[in-house]
């Protein structure tokens, strides 16, 4: 009986409008959202580590330079000079993310010292490789389209590689862009390889103008900076990074000018302009004949091209990786 | 024998290999692009989890690769052999590894933002699995290995001398322990000769990471054994090469630097008797008798039956998958209300069942977007496979990730894996770099299609692009079969010819009437077309219906006779369950080095969003869509835009 009684007691008390029971219920109303947010903001961690995004063509050695740069180079035993490879690499398919620190005290100058000491000045960044495939590229380009200043590596992902939780639903800032060529194979003339190389250049540098005169605000986050990044300079073949420069831009005027000439992508109606607002469809400055990297900095991009080497015997990746540790 | 046997995550990275003989990196690339990217191989989804039995072997010239995938951790296992040669264990050989493989690493590859993986120690139980498989199989089968290993030892020199300085140097140096030392030599009985001789090169300790170099080196670590019925001559070289943890009797470490010190004498001599023995064939099948020394065979039985109990392991969870499976249906009451909850949450891992309806729906809304049955089964399947076992994202319904995936699926189908920039790629044949050794030439384009889709109206659509660009286009009557043909190519040629008289193009007929052949007057249209300067060559072909036999046979003497740079059919977006058939024998009917280079798909605006045949089209010939035709008029042609396609087709009204 008594059980009962108190039952009732409290259950009648629950429902007086005492002061106790107010402040009761609206502590429980106030307090539920914000167990809610902590439960879902526990499941999505918040990183603001910055990263970094590796493009380019199937083949040009980006995931060969994410091993070098995550494991160091190993060296053989005979000959200490030539870093061996890596980590063999194949196709990729899916894009990969890892976690490195470029030291921050003394002037960086190999990532093979920032490996050994990573230190508390250390700045940790993540690397995105991407696959190269154009099959495949949709999904860089899509996140470098949108105007946000973070990108989410996950989303990079085909939507079936987003497994648990943890990192691959946080956000990072992008703070540069590499976009890896094949020297080598660019000196073929009569392979593809330019002019693929090339679209695809294209493709990524008019994503970011587009994305600099989308900006909204101006709060918007200032553009990426882009490394051309001229690898595989230890075979004899391959060309200068002078000369890919200069080989690029001037596939990329061919580019640009038969792109002005073509025809219209479905769905777009007659009526809309193509290239005429603000020069959206026209890759750098409007007007001009011949095409350099320096137009783009007008858009807030900085393109830089420097040679280096992933395997073998040449000017390595150092200075691909001082570039990159300038910009995080 | 086995040339190579790799494990690859998709992200590109070979976590782990074992090479017998060199193989060009190439093959591998082109069987993940071509199976795994472009999905070449006929059935998708026979992707994940089947067995390497299921999965239809992928040839390249002379190797065939067998295959096992895991989607959840992203790694494909695929095992190199040459093509002629029977291997009746080997798919038996790549799911054992698969089992093995994952229950040892499953979780380091689980590890987010790293691409690290230190399997080292893989080596033993790779060897223990190659072992039992080769020996399980038979006498016959050994013998025959055998002599195709000693037939291959001739050929393959150098990487012998290479291997044999290799053991030099370990000589050399002892006390460095450097990572010769620690290469596995691993090898297989009843394949003496070459194939273990070439295993140093491809040792790990070449290829991984430092700590993992740290832990091969530190003295506790066990490396590889190389297993001992083997071929491997002298005994104190053996010694060195298994390191400390498995001494003489199989008991455990310790001992192991005196052992070592004074087996380094005996090392010199046992490789001089090597590159001694090396020619004498007869020899090393003698060899594979010394392998009866007890000392081997207790390591190989403790890790025998550590594989053992991972394989049954593996067997059992495969088996609770099923039973699972159908226990799920019924479900408790609490988990399906939760299930209920999370689908509007989100944060649901999805199964099967959840997936089934969804599916079913989103595969009568492609139906009903007019692609043919068979796309459309394939698509569904494909996401489905790529869903189970996926954990949607917070708020995000069944449906809407469903609807990622689809988007994701048909966009990865419609890009093409070269784009087609027509006006550049006409400029660099008709210009060529002056660095290039080819021949200026005209650019020729030929259309082919069935009766009375449009081929002749999308010809001069392309003439008409082409002419706005100051091209000098010459257009060759080749349909030379039904009457009134020509007179319509003729009238459509001075249309153009009016219309862009100020543009400053030029167009021209080439035709030669009825009744010719119609590959010799494509063939003599080119020919002219060179002589007069002519920048482009448009040839028009008689319409035909795709099981027409002798028509479309004819196709493939006109490909030779007229060396078209493009060869592109014309298809309606209006046929129904015919285009898959169309498209299909159209690809197949130019001879086996040559197939169609593009679609023009007609008709695009009377359809609406009923785009469909677009994907049954590129469904059935991995060929992509290169222009759409929009309307009537000359200046109705559109580059195909594989977004607006999928929007169309996902849109849904
Ligand atoms: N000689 C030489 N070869 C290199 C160099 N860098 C990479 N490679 C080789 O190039 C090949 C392709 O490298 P990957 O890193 O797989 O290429 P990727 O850019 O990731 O290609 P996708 O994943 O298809 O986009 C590998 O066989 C590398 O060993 C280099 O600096 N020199
Ligand atoms: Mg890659």
């Amino acid at each position: 009986m008594s059980t009962i009684d108190t039952l009732k007691a409290a259950f009648e008390a629950s429902l007086t409008p005492t002061p106790s029971v107010i402040s009761i219920g609206l502590a429980i109303v106030l307090l539920i959202p914000i167990i809610l947010h902590f439960i879902f903001s526990a499941t999505t961690p918040y990183t603001t580590l910055p990263s970094v995004l590796l493009v380019g063509p199937s083949g040009a050695g980006k995931t060969a330079l994410l091993t070098l740069f995550e494991r160091g180079p190993l060296y053989h035993n005979n000959n200490p000079a030539v870093p061996t490879p890596v980590a063999e690499t194949h196709t990729s398919q899916t894009p990969s993310t890892v976690e490195l620190a470029v030291s921050t005290d003394r002037p960086t100058t190999t990532y093979r010292t920032d490996l050994d000491a990573t230190g508390a000045t250390a700045k940790k960044f993540l690397l995105i490789d991407t696959p190269g495939h154009p099959k495949l590229r949709r999904h860089a380009l899509a996140h470098l389209a949108s105007p946000s200043a973070t990108i989410t590596p996950s989303l990079l992902v085909s939507p079936a590689a987003q497994k648990g939780e943890g990192a691959e639903t946080s956000k990072s800032k992008l703070k540069a862009l590499v976009f890896l060529v094949d020297a080598a194979a660019l000196a073929d003339t009569d392979s593809a390889a330019l002019s693929s190389t090339a679209e695809y250049l294209y493709d990524v540098l008019l994503t970011l103008q587009r994305r600099f005169l989308r900006r909204s605000g101006s709060r918007a986050p200032s553009n990426v900076p882009v490394l051309v990044a001229a690898n595989k300079l230890d075979l004899f073949t391959a060309l200068p990074a002078a000369l890919v420069k200069s080989q690029l831009e001037a596939e990329l005027s061919r580019i640009r000018k038969t792109r002005s000439k073509g025809l219209l992508d479905s769905g777009e109606a007659d009526g809309e302009v193509v290239g005429g607002e603000e020069g959206e469809g026209w890759l750098g400055a409007v007007g001009s004949d011949k095409f350099s990297f320096k137009e783009m900095v007008e858009f807030d991009i900085e393109v830089e091209v420097i040679g280096g080497n992933v395997v073998g015997d040449g000017p390595g990746a150092d200075k691909w990786w001082k570039w990159i540790g300038e910009r995080i | 024998m086995l040339d190579a046997f790799e494990i690859i995550s998709t992200s590109g990275v070979v976590l782990w290999s074992r090479t017998y003989a060199p193989v060009s990196p190439s093959v591998v690339d082109n069987f993940i692009s071509d199976v795994f990217i472009e999905e070449k191989s006929t059935v998708a989804g026979a992707k994940d989890g089947a067995s390497a039995t299921v999965n239809p072997p992928y040839k390249h010239e002379q190797h065939s690769l067998r295959w096992t995938f895991s989607k959840e951790l992203g790694i494909i296992f695929v095992a190199v052999y040459r093509s002629l040669l029977h291997l009746p264990w080997i798919d038996k050989l790549v799911d054992n590894i698969k089992a093995i493989f994952v229950s040892l690493y499953g979780d380091q590859l689980k590890k987010p933002n790293t691409m690290i993986v230190e399997c080292v120690k893989f080596d033993e139980y790779f060897d223990q699995q190659l072992q039992e498989l080769e020996q399980g199989s038979g006498k016959p089968d050994a013998r025959a290995f055998i002599v195709e290993e000693i037939s291959g030892t001739g050929e393959d020199g150098p990487p012998l001398s290479f291997s044999l300085a290799h053991n030099q140097k370990a000589q050399t140096n002892p006390s460095a322990e450097s990572s010769p030392t620690a290469t596995p030599n691993a090898s297989r009985p009843a394949t003496p000769g070459a194939s273990h001789l070439l295993v140093a090169k491809a040792g790990p300790g070449g290829k991984l990471s430092r700590r993992a170099r740290k832990i091969q080196n530190s003295p506790s670590a066990p490396v590889s054994s190389g297993d001992e019925a083997t071929a491997r001559k002298g005994k104190p070289a053996k010694t060195v090469k298994r390191g400390r943890k498995w001494d003489a009797d199989g008991l455990a470490d310790e001992r192991d630097d005196v052992q070592l010190d004074y087996s380094i004498p005996a090392v010199t001599s046992d490789s001089e008797a090597e590159a001694g023995a090396r020619p004498a064939a007869v020899e090393e099948v003698d060899a594979s008798t010394w392998g009866s020394r007890t000392k081997g065979k207790f390591v190989l039985r403790d890790l025998g039956d550590e594989v053992h109990s991972i394989l049954a392991d593996a067997d059992a969870k495969n088996a609770a998958a099923k039973t699972d499976f159908q226990s799920g249906i019924v479900g408790s009451s609490l988990s399906a209300i939760g299930g209920l909850f999370r689908n509007v949450v989100g944060g649901k891992v999805l199964t099967k069942q959840d997936l089934e309806k969804a599916m079913k729906g989103m595969e009568e809304h492609l139906l009903k977007k007019n692609v043919a049955r068979e796309a459309a089964v394939r698509l569904c399947e494909g996401v489905e496979m790529e869903l189970v076992g996926v954990k949607t994202g917070n708020f995000e319904s069944i449906n809407s990730r469903i609807q990622k995936a689809m988007e994701a699926s048909l966009t990865r189908m419609l890009t093409p894996t070269s784009s087609l920039d027509l006006l550049r790629e006409i400029d660099s044949i008709t210009s060529p770099p002056a660095a290039s050794l080819r021949k200026a030439r005209p650019y020729v384009i030929s259309i082919v299609g069935v009766n009375g889709v449009g081929k002749s109206t999308n010809l001069s659509k392309i003439c008409f692009f082409l002419l706005q660009n100051q091209y000098k286009v010459l257009i060759a009557a080749g349909d030379t079969f039904r009457s009134g043909a020509v007179e319509q190519l003729a009238v459509h040629v001075r249309n153009l010819k009016e219309l862009t008289a100020r543009e400053g193009g030029k167009v021209e007929l080439y035709q030669k009437g009825y009744g010719k052949d119609a590959a010799a007057v494509a063939k003599d249209a080119v020919a002219f077309a060179a002589q007069e300067g002519f920048d482009v060559v448009l040839i028009d072909t008689a319409g035909r219906r795709h099981n027409d036999q002798r028509l479309m046979s004819s196709l493939e003497k006109f490909a030779k006779f007229a060396q078209p740079d493009k060869i592109l059919m014309v298809g309606e977006a209006l046929v129904g369950t015919d285009s898959v058939a169309q498209a299909r024998n159209f690809n197949a009917a130019f001879g086996s080095g040559r197939s169609l280079d593009g679609f023009i798909i007609s008709k695009c605006d009377t359809v609406g969003d009923m785009v469909g045949t677009l994907v049954s089209i590129v469904h059935a010939t991995n060929v992509p869509v290169l222009f759409v035709g929009v309307g009537q008029h000359y200046s109705d042609l559109r580059n195909f835009s594989v977004k607006w396609a999928v929007e169309k087709l996902l849109s849904s009204t």
